[in-house]
């Protein structure tokens, strides 16, 4: 029973991972489906180095990259029948090969921690990147390479031309890498990643090289986003330069870094959110990056423990039963601040359209116009006006809701 | 019998030379208090006792092994523990996890990733039992870094002490704090250090004459006198270093 409960949120993860594809069942959210599953493995991979060991990393795609050549090239082997094995074991490949280029980059990149190690990251990231377009009979130059995922031996039937079954390859490889990612932190070599990244000097004084710790981290975070690496091939089919690039590395530092560094769940929520951008909102606005590049500086001035450090704020007054409060005081601040955003949003697309007549929430308005602006400016400044007032208000009712009861006090 | 000696110890930065050929042997057992002006090099001699930093010249021995320039993983597996003037612990984690951490190394686990935690019932048991000790048990859970600085000092000494080494270094103990929270923290250090060797720089004299068997006297990285108490006390040259303020203690 005990053991039961212990395991229920991991039980219910898996029903969720299993159970999304039968709500949402069209093409394009299998698709972003499986993104998600790829984003969550790459992304907790990510925070084992920056969240649990303190190990700002630039170049992180490199192991998620070479984990997703390596297992296209295992694709193309299975393809001309050189070996034949089931492509259910392709992410293990790329895992494999993760871990291989962890422990070789890792064994001087992990010497020192901060700077030292964010700039070694970033020179291995450009310096594989750079050499990927060299070595073009392995990298495939600026195109890339790309296999055929078809041709392994079927699974009970399955020969996993559809996206959907590969989402479930994905899924599942994405529920043991979870588990694997939290039961590292329930160890002490996980424990002593956590000590050497808030204290490198003391770990040293009760028996442990701050190196060999970050050392083992490093491995297997590389093992981790070469497994994610693997679950991309197998969802692509191919791979190139990019996803070995700075651009990548970047991606996956937002998603941690969006999610909650501090928090194991932080990353998950993070690839989901950043996916979900990254799939719906390019099909609605050229400029969303912009978006994603703001919401990333709001997360760091005034959120600096992500999403989930947010929700994990209000433990104390969910504790105390103290939500009731704070809901009339967040709706009364979200309104104004919802309509600022809207007002923002469309200020910076009508600066970028070229139509005559830009279409908006139903309106259709005049971008030529000067009244235009200077109506929206006026909704803009009287919805930032009215959320720094109700935010006063939203911040004494958050005093109150977390303060110590009087009995509790005394 | 000597558990630690030092043989000529010599240290400098640059062309400052902080540690002038400093020779000393700790008794097994003994609760030796080292002192001395502001400068000294009191804590640089900890340091380079502890591995922290290499010496430019002489040897340290403990156990009969040689330990100089050794890194300080080596040597606190050896047996050899220290607590830090500022205090110095794993401030994002739990108190526990703090203790928890520094028992990891002698109760064998290494650099194991394929232990559970949650499943090392004795490992678990003997953390609580330390806190206990330091008398932090109701702040098991509590983050270490919000702790306050009494609790953050015992928690400091906690982590020196978890493991059970030999020999255990501190580095003032008890600075900064009020009367009484010193009065509570010799006394667990008396408590923690029984049967165990015990070397400590402090300034507060009558700690330190309430402490220690024997008083070493550094000063500008020269011991100066190794005595008792009470010969320290009535030993000219220290009353000389000290300008009168040792015996008025």
């Amino acid at each position: 029973m005990a053991l039961l409960k212990k395991s229920s949120i991991w039980i219910a993860f898996l029903v969720a991972l299993l159970g999304l594809p039968l709500l949402f069942d069209s093409i394009l959210a299998i698709s972003i489906l499986n993104q998600m599953a790829i984003g969550i493995v790459f992304a907790l991979s990510y925070n084992m180095l920056l969240g649990q060991g303190g190990m700002l990393s630039f170049g992180h795609a490199v192991y998620f990259g070479l984990g997703g050549f390596l297992s296209v090239h295992a694709l193309m082997l299975i393809e001309y029948e050189t070996m034949v094995f089931s492509i259910l074991w392709i992410p293990l490949i790329g895992g494999l090969f993760g871990l291989l280029a962890g422990i070789f980059i890792g064994s001087f990149s992990t010497r020192k921690a901060g700077t030292v190690f964010a700039m070694i990251s970033l020179g291995i990231g450009e310096l594989i990147a750079a050499s990927s377009l060299i070595f073009s009979s392995f990298f495939g130059g600026e195109a890339g390479i790309s296999g055929d995922r078809t041709f392994g031996p079927t699974f009970f039937g399955f020969d996993f031309a559809q996206n959907i079954e590969i989402y479930y390859v994905a899924a599942v490889w994405a529920f043991i890498a979870t588990l694997f990612t939290w039961l590292f932190t329930q160890t002490p070599a996980g424990r002593m990643a956590n000590a050497v990244r808030d204290n490198p000097e003391r770990a040293e004084f009760i028996g442990y090289s701050s190196r060999k710790v970050r050392f083992i981290s490093f491995c297997a975070s590389g093992m981790f986003a070469g497994i994610a690496g693997g679950l991309f091939a197998l969802n692509y089919e191919f791979i190139t330069e990019e996803n070995l690039n700075a651009a990548t590395s970047g991606r996956v530092l937002l998603m941690a870094y969006i999610g909650g560094l501090g928090y194991f769940i932080g990353p998950i929520i993070g690839a989901v959110v950043l996916t979900l951008m990254n799939s719906l909102l390019s099909n609605y606005s050229e400029l969303w990056m912009l978006y994603l590049g703001i919401m990333f500086l709001l997360t760091v001035m005034f959120l600096p423990r992500g999403f989930a450090g947010f929700i994990m704020m209000h433990q104390v007054a969910w504790v105390r039963g103290n939500m009731k409060m704070l809901i009339k005081p967040y709706i009364i601040t979200g309104i104004p601040a919802l309509l600022f955003t809207a007002c923002a949003i469309v200020l910076i697309e009508m600066s970028h359209t070229d139509d005559e007549v830009f279409h908006y929430l139903g309106l259709a308005l005049n971008p030529a116009s000067p009244i235009t602006w200077i109506v929206i400016l006026a909704i803009a400044g009287g919805a930032f006006y009215a959320t720094k007032r109700s935010l006063i208000q939203l911040n004494d009712a958050w005093e109150t809701a977390n303060a110590i009861p009087k009995e509790e006090e005394a | 019998m000597a558990i630690l000696s030092l043989i000529d110890v010599k240290k400098s930065f640059g062309i400052t030379e902080i540690i002038r050929g400093v020779s000393l042997d700790i008794v097994e057992g003994e609760k030796h208090a080292i002192i001395g002006p502001n400068g000294a090099g009191k804590s640089t001699l900890f340091h380079l006792i502890s591995g922290r930093y290499n010496v430019s010249a002489g040897s340290i021995h403990f156990k009969e092994q040689q330990i100089e320039n050794k890194p300080p993983y080596e040597i606190a597996r050896m047996g050899l523990a220290r607590s830090f003037q500022v205090t110095n612990i794993f401030q994002r984690m739990s108190v526990f996890e703090n203790i928890r951490c520094a028992l990891f190394w002698s109760k064998g686990y290494g650099y194991s990733f394929w232990h559970l935690l949650g499943k090392q019932t004795e490992l678990n048991d003997e953390a609580m039992h330390v806190l206990e000790q330091i008398g932090l048990a109701d702040r098991a859970k509590f983050p270490s870094g919000e702790l306050a600085y009494a609790e953050l000092r015992a928690l400091e000494l906690g982590v020196a002490i978890a493991s059970g080494s030999e020999l255990i270094m501190l580095d003032e103990p008890v600075a900064g704090m009020s009367h009484s929270e010193a009065q509570n923290a010799v006394e667990l250090i008396r408590k923690i250090t029984e049967g165990k060797t015990l070397i400590m720089v402090e300034h507060d004299m009558n700690i330190v004459f309430d402490v220690a068997d024997r008083i070493s006297v550094l000063v500008y990285g020269e011991i100066i006198a190794t005595d008792e108490p009470k010969n320290i006390r009535a030993n000219s040259k220290v009353q000389e270093a000290y300008l009168g303020e040792v015996p008025s203690a």
